[in-house]
């Protein structure tokens, strides 16, 4: 297959399906929709890895080439004005003034680029190289896994709902359209292009977000809109003064323009950090991906993985090589380094086990931007591999807590005490994910290791992030201490999930632990490629040996460095371990935990003594919270505060 | 190649033999000079090598099936962390090993429903936050002082920094020296499990375990030992027994602390650990920056 043929199979094979998906109701009919669409994307991701390989690491795709019978710049710039009329309507509606001058804003501003500009684009619209395949293997992996997950998941949700008529066939179409506009928005090489499918991306996080329909569900799903649309509108104030500095909307020539201060060209950067810190929901923009939890959770987990949120740092990464180095490029490390910490400390407080997911995701994100920002070669590395292995991880810990939600009916971390005896499948799936966010030999953690390691030079950076990453350990650890708790005597009981739902799970914890052992091999493979593109004159260099990440300085002596895979072996051990223990445990030795002496006869979990007047009463335990120091109402004012004179003093610098 | 390799793995099985025995040592050393700051005579110095066998010869009393697979990792990590200290690997990435092996004896005793052993786990996870961060910013300020985060070996390539880190990193070593009291469990930070008899959370994290559970965490903590006096002589080492000199005098150091402190409550902890001890060690770091 060449790759036109492949380009548009990537945007056109999810809207096709998003069609078809709204049309039939059948469900039966769907799931074969989402199946079969799923199988195609992995064969187009496999495709453009085949091509890419062929290809010697650059495909430029020039539109021109096939002498379209239409214009199709004329098209996307239609769609541009479609769009914003749609969400200005829905702003109309929902009677949000806010919403409506935003998309006002951007279609005059955009009305007058086009009318006064005379707009020259650029040749080559689509450019796939190692980035962009990486995000293209992430959107077009882990979305339609999370699609397939959802087939069994809304069947589930719908149910406890007690609809009339089932809102399925709507949910799934924004699905697939959110998915090809990302593959998309990761492919195209026009900016005005990606600021398309950039607001597609938004028009369906508010739909998603807002699907259930209360009041608190629109609610949430209008400030995902309008945040958003700030981000759109910085983001059309970019192009206008990029293009005015350098007369092109290519990403490669702008990548390729050094930083130099011709007219608005710094501005327009800034701008487009910007834009990227709103989608990304670095503070003090982060409410909307809090709000966004009230959506099903193949929602969530949608948006904090592959998607939506990975579009912001893939701009801020994108663009990163031109301001590595500059102050403009030091103040993005600050924003997300503060992000980063401040994000971690409130997920302490949180009990709410998708709030601290949410926290955690704001953190990793807040990381990503902040390795951007540094910009060295380790940096923008650890940056890249960030993105792949929190993808990953994120989206397994959001389908885990779905189905725990689903199976205890809350998702309180308080309420998941001793659910490893309710749902052990779903409980080591869990633990896995949430060991592979904090914990070496996992990838995140390396990652953090780097970016530690790159950040050794900016002490404020350096700071931040040390700090942050003692706080993550806190709240993960909390958790996975919860959902571990066995009871004395428990009876184990396989849960019965539906195949949909636990199959994806089974398939992304394989994925944790196949790319955290073979991230020597990604790296080598997938990003070292794109940093020596990307990068002239290579300071500095991650050394990869077959068994783990090693970094070699300047002078070409081993400055840091982690053999990975003898850490996995122990793991492995440990975990063969477990069923030896459990048949080596004789009944007659298990005894109930020391309750001072006043354990009742015939209490089987432990948990009930002899309290005074005769009567039997219960222990209860509970986690530290930390509500005085980290708690989300005292922190937040503070560091929206601070967060958001971090972007003025990052917008001060490069006026 | 194969020389070093072979080399690499007699370093380990070396260690992993000979840790204990000195750990266990210094612990019964421990006890007896405790015992003479209280005007007791004390148990004899091989007393926790009887204690580790008495332990375990137990019997094997479990709350639940899955405590032991935490305490063996617990174990298991220590061991490699102190393995990679040996080997000269990363010191970051030992950091992040080590705290794996803590929260592996977290997890087993938030495994079982018991109040005490989960409050116990709660101040661990505490204890982490407070000494995690000055423990990264001493591998920063090891970091900018010889500008690598290889751990020089042990008994290897002695001289290779020339002068002794404490030249560049006084500081830096006074607030690990702070945060080891917290790492060895001594007042005025034992809260989350104390060596003395009597706290008010029981024994702490590890009132849940018994017999060979016992015995195993006993002997990581040896190992623990022995891993923190060897990042303090990481500090000297140069000749090698001027570093583990004073890395027996700080153990003294810390042992007096132990006596003559009483217990305090975690906030307290945290925010004195915070405020001097990143203080302390961001100062330090500051003067290297501009240097």
């Amino acid at each position: 297959m060449d790759k036109y043929t492949l380009l548009a199979l990537a945007i056109l094979i999810p809207s096709l399906s998003a069609f078809l998906c709204y049309v039939f109701n059948k469900p039966w009919v769907r799931n074969v929709i989402v199946f079969v669409t799923a199988l195609l994307m992995f064969a187009v991701a496999g495709g453009f890895v085949y091509q890419l390989l062929q290809s010697g690491g650059k495909i430029e795709i020039n539109l021109e080439d096939l002498h379209l019978p239409f214009d199709i710049e004329f098209i996307f710039k239609l769609l541009d004005f479609v769009l914003l009329a749609i969400i200005a309507d829905i702003g109309m509606k929902r009677k949000k003034p806010l919403i409506v001058v935003l998309a006002i804003i951007q279609g005059v501003l955009l009305l007058l680029f086009e009318l006064f500009g005379s707009v020259k684009e650029p040749h080559v619209a689509f450019v796939v190289d190692y980035l962009s395949l990486i995000m293209l293997l992430l959107v077009s992996v882990i979305g339609p896994l999370i699609t397939i997950f959802a087939t069994g998941y809304m069947k589930e949700h719908e149910h406890h709902q007690h609809l009339e008529k089932s809102r399925q066939p709507r949910f799934f179409a924004i699905l697939f359209v959110f998915l090809s506009a990302m593959n998309g928005l990761v492919l195209t090489n026009n900016l005005s292009w990606m600021l398309l499918f950039w607001e597609v991306t938004t028009l369906c996080s508010f739909l998603l977000i807002s699907h259930d329909g209360n009041e608190q569900a629109v609610k949430n799903g209008l400030r995902a809109l309008w945040i958003n649309m700030l981000g759109g509108v910085a983001f059309v104030l970019a192009i206008i003064f990029i293009y005015n500095a350098l007369g092109t909307l290519s990403v490669e020539e702008i990548i390729r323009s050094k930083m130099t201060p011709v007219g608005l060209f710094p501005v327009g950067l800034g701008l487009l950090c910007f834009a990227g810190f709103t989608k990304s929901a670095q503070f003090p923009f982060q409410s909307w991906l809090l709000g966004a939890m009230v959506a099903p959770t193949p929602v969530s987990a949608l948006l904090h993985s592959s998607t939506m949120v990975k579009a912001g740092v893939y701009l801020i990464v994108r663009i990163a090589p031109v301001y590595s180095g500059t102050t403009l490029g030091m103040i993005v490390a600050l924003a997300g380094a503060f992000t980063f910490v401040m994000a971690s400390a409130i997920a302490i407080s949180q009990s709410n086990g998708k709030r601290v997911l949410a926290y955690s995701t704001i953190a990793n994100l807040g990381l990503i931007v902040c390795c951007a920002g540094i910009g060295s070669y380790v940096a923008l590395g650890a940056a890249i591999l960030l993105m792949i292995f929190h993808a990953i991880s994120k989206a397994l810990l959001f389908l885990c807590v779905g189905t725990i939600e689903l199976e205890i009916g809350s998702r309180d971390i308080e309420d998941m005490q001793g659910l490893f005896k309710k749902m052990p499948f779903t409980t080591v799936i869990a633990v896995i994910g949430m060991i592979s966010m904090l914990l070496p030999p996992f990838g995140v953690l390396l990652t953090k290791w780097l970016a530690l390691e790159a950040a050794v030079k900016f002490p404020l950076v350096l700071i931040c992030i040390i700090i942050g990453s003692a706080l993550t350990l806190v709240f993960w650890s909390k958790w996975i201490g919860i959902i571990l708790t066995v009871s004395y005597h428990a009876k184990y009981k396989m849960e019965k999930l539906p195949l949909a739902m636990w199959i994806t799970m089974a398939i992304l914890v394989v994925a944790i632990i196949v790319t955290g052992v073979d991230i020597s091999m990604i790296f080598k493979a997938a990003v070292a490629p794109f940093l020596l593109e990307s990068m002239k004159g290579v300071p500095e260099t991650i050394l990869n040996g077959i068994n783990g990440l090693w970094l070699v300085g300047d002078s070409g002596k081993v400055v840091g460095g982690f053999s990975s895979i003898y850490f996995f072996m122990i793991l492995f051990l440990l975990f063969l371990l477990y069923p030896y223990l459990y048949r080596k445990s004789k009944a007659e030795l298990l005894k109930p935990p020391y309750l001072c002496g006043a354990n009742t006869e015939e209490d089987t979990k432990g948990l009930e003594f002899n309290a005074p007047a005769d009567t039997v009463d219960q222990v209860i335990v509970h986690n530290y919270y930390f509500a005085g120091a980290f708690g989300e109402a005292n922190l937040t004012p503070w560091a929206n505060f601070i967060a958001g004179a971090i972007i003025m003093i990052m917008f001060g610098v490069v006026i | 190649m194969d020389i070093v390799i072979l080399k690499d793995i007699l370093t380990v099985v070396a260690t992993i033999i000979l840790a204990p025995f000195i750990g266990g040592l210094l612990t019964g050393i421990d006890r007896k000079i405790t015992a003479r700051m209280q005007s007791r005579s004390g148990p004899p110095i091989f007393q926790p090598f009887y204690d580790l066998f008495k332990l375990l010869g137990k019997e094997r009393l479990i709350v639940n099936q899955t405590q032991m697979m935490f305490v063996i990792g617990h174990l298991f990590f220590a061991v490699a962390a102190l393995a990679m200290f040996m080997l000269g690997q990363d010191l970051l990435m030992l950091l992040f090993i080590m705290a794996f092996s803590s929260i592996m004896l977290i997890m087993g005793a938030m495994s079982v429903r018991s109040p005490y052993s989960k409050i116990g786990a709660q101040r661990e996870i505490v204890q982490i936050m407070a000494y995690e961060p000055v423990l990264i910013l001493m591998v920063v300020g090891v970091f900018l002082s010889t500008g690598s985060f290889m751990i020089r070996p042990l008994f290897s390539d002695m001289f290779g920094f020339g002068k002794p880190l404490l030249y560049d990193l006084p500081l830096v070593f006074i607030a690990f020296i702070y945060v080891l009291t917290i790492k060895l469990r001594k007042s005025p930070f034992d809260f989350s499990m104390s060596h003395h008899a009597h706290q008010e959370l029981i024994k702490g994290i590890t009132t849940e375990f018994s017999g060979p559970q016992l015995a195993v965490i006993e002997l990581t903590h040896w190992y623990e030992l022995v891993l923190f006096l060897g990042l303090i002589t990481m500090f000297f080492a140069q000749p090698v027994w001027i570093g583990i000199l004073i890395a027996l005098i700080c153990y003294f150091f810390e042992i007096v602390i132990d006596n003559i402190s009483a217990r305090m409550t975690w906030k307290w902890m945290l925010q004195a650990t915070w405020i001097v001890g990143i203080g302390v060690a961001m100062t330090n770091i500051i003067w290297l920056y501009l240097k």
